[in-house]
């Protein structure tokens, strides 16, 4: 081909072009984003993300944060490094919790009848917008993971206590004090994850008192930061565009 | 006048750029596919799929098992050996209009290998978490499995596979050499296949129950993290097409 040449007619037809591209990269980038962060997130975080009574104060509030940074520090590492679009984080977090709101509808209630307020998921949108914003204002990746890191670590429990509150009332049912999540769980038996290993309120953060949340959500944030850098440059290696050598001989 | 409104000719004879009916059907063959396989699951998977050892899951699951597995090779090799027999042998001499045109073919491909990613890595393995907190599994072939590991993970390994495989045949950017990213993002979902073999061993072996975050699983974790190697892809289809383009388009 020729070198000199360009492969359309006007600058209306280029433009016309690249905004059709536009449109397909983001809807292949958003599906893909969709299927390995789900797969990765269901799979280091998921059982606590599934049910409304493995959403403690201390694992789940621990846990969430640090599985969820993953994909959003990758992605903004691809998008705002090489594009400058500061939407990485809040493209990955939207299209996470897209799969799994169709999830929760179609298959665990549409499926197999779980109520959708017994299974419905974390609320991440809070931290990835922080992530976005920061990433933006300080065009920084080591302030982004410093202080974005921490924000979606500790903006986690508020993010979803208003959902999750009304489920931690305490109740007292057959003698016993629980919590009404725990009372959803306990109608609605789950034969894959049986009581035995439900993984709640485990340890002594208690110890000091009742601040076990925020404990847990520093402990998070903590954590966060470091994955954050971690998933950065992962981001940036799955950016590169070499190539190898197909020659056998 | 904005750039974007104005007028674009084409000349009338010349196939389009972008095949938008091709596009709009791959998009709806994937969807009305796995909407009858969600209606098939939802009335077969518990009228026929709870004990693996009554006649009726024969009839109804296992023989879908075997008739999806031979449909699946047939067309991985159909359809891969369509485009490589079919292959342009003068690929690097090919016009700039040319070469664009494929980008949008191209683009058609990815948006589709994008397509089942979803259902398979998304819809169908959290689904599957739904189903085993619902029965009592007697079976590596479950029902939700044999729609998860065998039929939705095939299809998009058939599809990524023919996307790279006509990347390779079609453009010039991608003939000279391997496009490292381009392989991670197909070899990587690929693998999550072979690693089905890990993880149905070690449930039957030892660990029966389906903790979502069992160290077990890890491997599909390790490979699901090769569809981020899609940026790359991405990353190389920019500079591909902004080369073609030629054109300011801030």
């Amino acid at each position: 081909m020729s070198a000199s040449q360009s492969a359309v007619r006007s600058r209306a037809e280029a433009v016309q072009v690249s905004r059709t591209f536009d449109w397909m990269i983001l809807f292949t980038l958003f599906c893909a984003v969709l299927g390995g962060y789900h797969i990765h997130y269901m799979l280091t975080g998921g059982d606590w993300d599934f049910w409304t009574d493995w959403k403690d104060r201390r694992l789940w509030v621990t846990v969430a944060p640090i599985v969820s940074i993953t994909f959003p520090a990758a992605v903004q590492a691809c998008l705002w490094w090489r594009y400058k679009l500061p939407l990485g984080a809040t493209l990955s977090v939207l299209a996470l919790m897209l799969g799994e709101w169709i999830n929760r509808y179609m298959n665990f209630w549409g499926w197999t009848y779980f109520p959708v307020n017994i299974c419905f998921p974390s609320n991440l949108i809070p931290g990835a917008l922080v992530l976005d914003v920061v990433l933006l204002l300080g065009n920084s990746m080591t302030l982004t993971a410093v202080v974005g890191g921490m924000a979606y670590g500790l903006l986690f429990y508020p993010g979803n206590w208003p959902i999750i509150a009304p489920l931690h009332v305490p109740v007292e049912y057959n003698g016993m004090m629980m919590t009404l999540a725990d009372l959803q769980g306990y109608h609605y038996v789950r034969t894959g994850t049986p009581e035995y290993i439900r993984m709640v309120e485990k340890g002594t953060l208690r110890t000091f008192g009742k601040d076990v949340a925020p404990v847990s959500a520093f402990f998070s944030a903590f954590v966060s930061i470091i994955i954050y850098f971690l998933w950065h440059f992962f981001g940036r290696w799955f950016s590169k565009t070499d190539f190898i050598s197909d020659d056998a001989t | 006048m904005a750039a974007t409104t104005e007028s674009v000719k084409t000349d009338a004879a010349e196939a389009p750029l972008l095949n938008k009916r091709n596009l709009t059907l791959g998009i709806l063959l994937y969807l009305t596919f796995y909407s009858f396989i969600r209606w098939y699951e939802g009335v077969y998977g518990w009228s026929a799929g709870l004990d693996s050892f009554a006649p009726e899951f024969e009839t109804y699951w296992m023989n879908m098992l075997y008739i999806e597995l031979v449909a699946e090779v047939l067309l991985f090799a159909g359809i891969n050996g369509y485009i490589w027999k079919t292959r342009d042998r003068k690929v690097m001499s090919i016009t700039p209009r040319e070469e664009l045109r494929r980008h949008f073919t191209h683009w058609i491909w990815l948006v589709c290998y994008g397509w089942a990613i979803y259902w398979g890595a998304s819809y169908f393995t959290e689904q599957d978490g739904t189903w085993h907190q619902t029965i009592v599994r007697d079976t590596d072939f479950t029902p939700s499995h044999i729609i998860e590991f065998y039929l939705s993970y095939p299809i998009y390994i058939i599809t990524g596979s023919a996307s790279f495989m006509y990347a390779k045949t079609r453009l010039p950017t991608y003939h000279e050499g391997l496009n490292l990213m381009y392989l991670i993002a197909v070899i990587g979902p690929f693998m999550i296949l072979p690693n089905v073999g890990l993880n149905e061993w070690g449930h039957t072996f030892w660990f029966m129950e389906e903790l979502f975050v069992a160290p077990l699983h890890y491997g599909f974790v390790f490979f699901g993290w090769a569809a981020l190697a899609v940026m790359g892809v991405v990353n190389t289809e920019v500079m591909a097409i902004t080369k073609l383009l030629k054109k300011d388009l801030a």
